[in-house]
């Protein structure tokens, strides 16, 4: 197996093909790397319920094999979790977790060689608490009632422990205010080229649809990943046919395509864009959560965004926000976590975005998308 | 290798924020998005909890001992005692734990607030706020708070009634950015108040009960709803739990001990220096505190078990939401048991409040139902601020204990650092009572005459303190 081969694979174990989303493939990869030691540890998600499941680092097989399947309510992010703790790890990774771990590796958070990316496409998740307001006002159902998720040709289903299936389109839950978190809508990273191993269930075709997941080998790591998995026995793989790679192809532009009509429909020109942000952040109340989950900061509690900033400061626009939009310029990966957490609501992906767009463009450099450094990362002083 | 993480809710006030406390060699906060209080969002104190949670050492006399060892000691010099001992719990701990520590606290049970001096059948309306949707539907929302300092959580709810084209009111020192008007508490006749409006104050241990008064009998007088935001874990829990039993208020307990009428004080889960005086404290003979995380009290013994987060039993918040704490530990309970002489059982007790709030099993989703009493006419005579330079004291639930907060400076108005000459990063000299200091500010849109501090400067007299200042 090498870099640039594409599969259509599924797990040889028929509990996890069950369970698992497409075949279960993903899961057998990972669990495979841990017991051929090519990890130390694995991330999984452990699923509370349909809403809510908790990352954990493991080392225990069983641990990784009872894991979550797809949860699309649940928009955890897996940079920050490895960061800094020197692990031999494999994780399942959407377009956004493998920049965070791209760029934390610039930056000598995370030492990549160590580090097996499984990337899995995405469409976009949602906020749990939002999903759950959705289900009752849109779907007319209880979220306790709901027993399973799915996104097919652009509606949400959702299934109820009756047996029944619900489905609305994603445009009609988007108007609404319901549906993909907004960095979600806007992403153009649908299937994670930049990971060792991209994994998803488009381009499978006939039989398979719903049974297996296509993958497409991206690095020498990914190709040991697959190839240990499939020599362990966890996994079997055959080539995927024709029709599955151009399908597959033609939905990641039509995915893509539909991700920047978004942008350009969130990132119109403005008037007075200074009282925008000013009024935009004047309710924020210094909790640095934003900074916390930053999946492409580094500095830690000491840097330059929290040094120069003083509660006891009355600047209309705090040092704090201000060090921070020029530190994201290069940096920001558009994933959404900061807006997720920031406990007065500012859209600060958003804040973050409206200069980090015409930075990257102009700069032409996407941060997470390789191992290229940032414009300006280095200085060179004279002696 | 598997990391231990914990669900459960942020210890520091009583606003019910979900959380994950992660164990892997030091501890990490992680957001609990699917939390129905507070969507996974924290405030800066919940993100400061891995500091919070410094382990505690079991102590007897500064001698370290098992817990058990420490338990038992306290037995016996509470036994000793002979009537002088009172026990304090603020709500910081679990409804289990808390109905045990009443059976144990019978002889004087101080939860740190004053119902006596407040009309019996308001209980209920201070002790269980209204649900947050609630405030979120509301059409006129008039602040006794100061959101962004005290509860922030709360902003998310009250910028997003405004989202919905409610007016938002505040009678506070301070113009609030979020505000649509600005009354001070001075010109408190201004407040309209209808039948459409929702009134957020808070209720704390140092809270003015003649200004407790004055907001229950202006809901009472306009049919409007009231709902107390309060400063402890499980404050609402403590309140029911505590409803039929004979408390006394902090002031009360403070006097017994300058009396020498309580010489051992035993505090559950309630870190007491923020609350008694040092030279108040100094005068007990025994200060027993049994704790989950390291305390700034110096206590003769110290009974310390696993913190909150790993703790099995429920919290109540502010709205009636009863919910799960994540772990399985019931160290607390043992502690207690030995203390009373009789083991308690968890399943015992957790039935129990169950029973009391009416539900059958704890669902975090669901607000059960609670019985909200309508309470008689009430007389209040609210304190008028004087007209001369006053330190008033924003009570911050956060028992920051000797945490490091970028707090430490006072609020005042661009006229009164015009007027004292006040430079840009210098300081601020404030004199009360014989005390004196200096102190950083920052100039906001503050009430003439009031400087306003978030942290306890140590010379304050109650909320409001009048003091002179200077460059």
């Amino acid at each position: 197996m090498q870099k640039g081969e594409m599969y259509v694979g599924w797990s040889t174990k028929d509990d996890v093909r069950k369970r698992g989303g497409s075949g279960g493939l993903v899961t057998s990869m990972l669990a495979a790397a841990l017991d051929k030691k090519l990890v130390d540890a694995v991330v999984v998600l452990k699923k509370i319920n349909e809403f809510e499941a908790v990352p954990i680092i493991t080392s225990d097989i069983n641990e990784v094999l009872n894991s979550a399947g797809s949860l699309h309510s649940v928009p955890s992010h897996f940079a920050k979790l490895i960061a800094n703790r020197n692990l031999k790890v494999a994780l399942p990774a959407k377009g956004c977790d493998v920049r965070g771990i791209i760029e934390q590796g610039k930056r000598n958070a995370i030492n990549m060689e160590n580090t097996f990316i499984v990337g899995l496409n995405c469409g976009g998740s949602m906020h749990p608490v939002v999903t759950r307001e959705m289900l009752e006002v849109m779907y007319k159902i209880k979220p306790e009632d709901v027993h399973g998720e799915e996104i097919e040709k652009g509606k949400l289903i959702f299934k109820t422990k009756d047996g029944k299936e619900n489905a609305i389109t994603i445009d009609e839950l988007e108007e609404k205010g319901y549906g993909r978190r907004e960095s979600c809508r806007y992403c153009t990273i649908k299937i994670p080229t930049n990971s060792d191993i991209a994994c998803g269930n488009w381009g499978v075709t006939g039989d398979l649809v719903g049974k297996a997941t296509f993958v497409e080998i991206n690095s020498e790591k990914g190709a040991r990943l697959l190839q240990n998995a499939v020599d362990a026995g966890y996994i079997q793989v055959q080539k995927p046919d024709e029709k599955g790679v151009a399908m597959r192809t033609k939905i990641k532009g039509v995915m893509e395509g539909l991700g920047q009509k978004w942008k350009d429909k969130i990132f119109v020109p403005m008037d007075n864009r200074l009282e925008y942000f000013r009024k935009e952040l004047e309710h924020c109340i210094d909790c640095g959560a934003c900074k916390a989950v930053c999946p492409t900061c580094s500095c830690g509690d000491v840097s330059k965004c929290t040094e120069y900033h003083f509660r006891s400061d009355a600047y209309k626009m705090s040092m704090y926000h201000l060090v921070r939009f020029l530190h994201l310029g290069d940096a920001c990966i558009g994933c959404g976590q900061c807006s997720d957490v920031c406990p007065v609501d500012i859209p600060l992906t958003r804040l973050y975005r409206r200069f980090a767009n015409p930075i990257q463009l102009e700069l032409k450099y996407e941060p997470g998308m390789d191992t290229r450094k940032p414009p300006y990362f280095e200085v060179k002083l004279n002696e | 290798m598997s990391d231990n993480v914990y669900s459960t809710i942020c210890p520091g006030c009583n606003f019910g924020c979900g959380l994950y406390i992660r164990e892997n060699g030091s501890l990490g906060v992680d957001f609990r998005k699917s939390s129905p209080a507070n969507a996974g969002k924290l405030c800066r104190f919940g993100m400061s909890l891995p500091k919070f949670f410094a382990p505690a050492k079991s102590m007897i006399d500064g001698v370290e001992t098992p817990m058990e060892e420490a338990a038992k000691e306290s037995a016996k010099r509470i036994s000793d005692s002979k009537g002088s001992a009172a026990f304090l719990s603020l709500g910081n701990t679990s409804n289990e734990e808390l109905l045990a520590f009443q059976k144990i606290a019978e002889s004087y049970l101080c939860t740190g607030v004053n119902f006596e001096a407040l009309p019996k059948d308001t209980y209920q309306t201070i002790s269980i706020g209204i649900p947050y949707s609630e405030i979120e539907a509301a059409k006129h929302i008039v602040l006794f708070i100061d959101p962004y300092e005290q509860y922030p959580l709360i902003v998310r709810r009250l910028l997003s009634a405004k989202n919905k084209g409610a007016k938002i009111t505040s009678v506070w020192w301070k113009d609030l950015t979020l505000a649509d008007e600005n009354i001070r508490p001075d010109d408190i006749s201004k407040l309209a108040l209808t039948q459409d409006s929702i009134i957020i104050a808070d209720f704390h241990p140092l809270s003015d009960t003649e200004q407790v008064k004055n907001v229950l009998s202006l809901a009472k007088n306009a049919g409007a709803k009231v709902t107390f935001l309060k400063p402890f874990a499980n404050s609402t829990g403590e309140y029911i739990i505590s409803k039929d039993a004979k408390q006394k208020s902090l002031a009360q307990l403070i006097e017994d001990i300058n009396k020498g009428t309580i010489k051992t004080l035993f505090a559950l889960e309630s870190d007491i220096s923020a609350l008694i005086p040092s030279d108040t404290l100094s005068k007990l003979k025994n200060l027993i505190i049994q704790a989950g995380q390291a305390s700034s009290a110096k206590a003769n013994i110290v009974i310390a078990h696993e913190p909150l987060y790993m703790k099995k039993g429920t919290l109540i918040n502010n709205e009636g939401r009863v919910q799960a704490l994540g772990g399985s530990g019931t160290k607390g309970l043992d502690a207690l048991g030995i203390i009373a002489g009789s083991k308690f059982d968890f399943n015992t007790l957790h039935e129990s409040i169950k029973k009391t709030i009416g539900i059958t099993v704890v669902d975090e989703f669901t607000i059960p139902k609670y019985d909200r009493p309508a309470y008689g006419a009430i007389q209040a005579a609210p304190k008028p601020v004087e007209k001369k330079p006053a330190l008033i004291d924003v009570y911050n639930p956060f028992i920051w204990f000797n945490l490091a907060d970028d707090n430490d400076f006072v609020e005042l108005n661009l006229n009164t650092a015009r007027a004292l000459k006040l430079l840009k990063g210098g300081t601020l000299k404030i004199k009360s009572n014989g005390s004196a200091l200096e102190k950083k500010f920052k100039v906001a849109p503050v009430q003439d005459n009031v400087l306003l501090t978030g942290k306890s400067l140590g010379i304050e007299k109650g909320i409001i303190t009048p003091v002179e200042i200077s460059r």
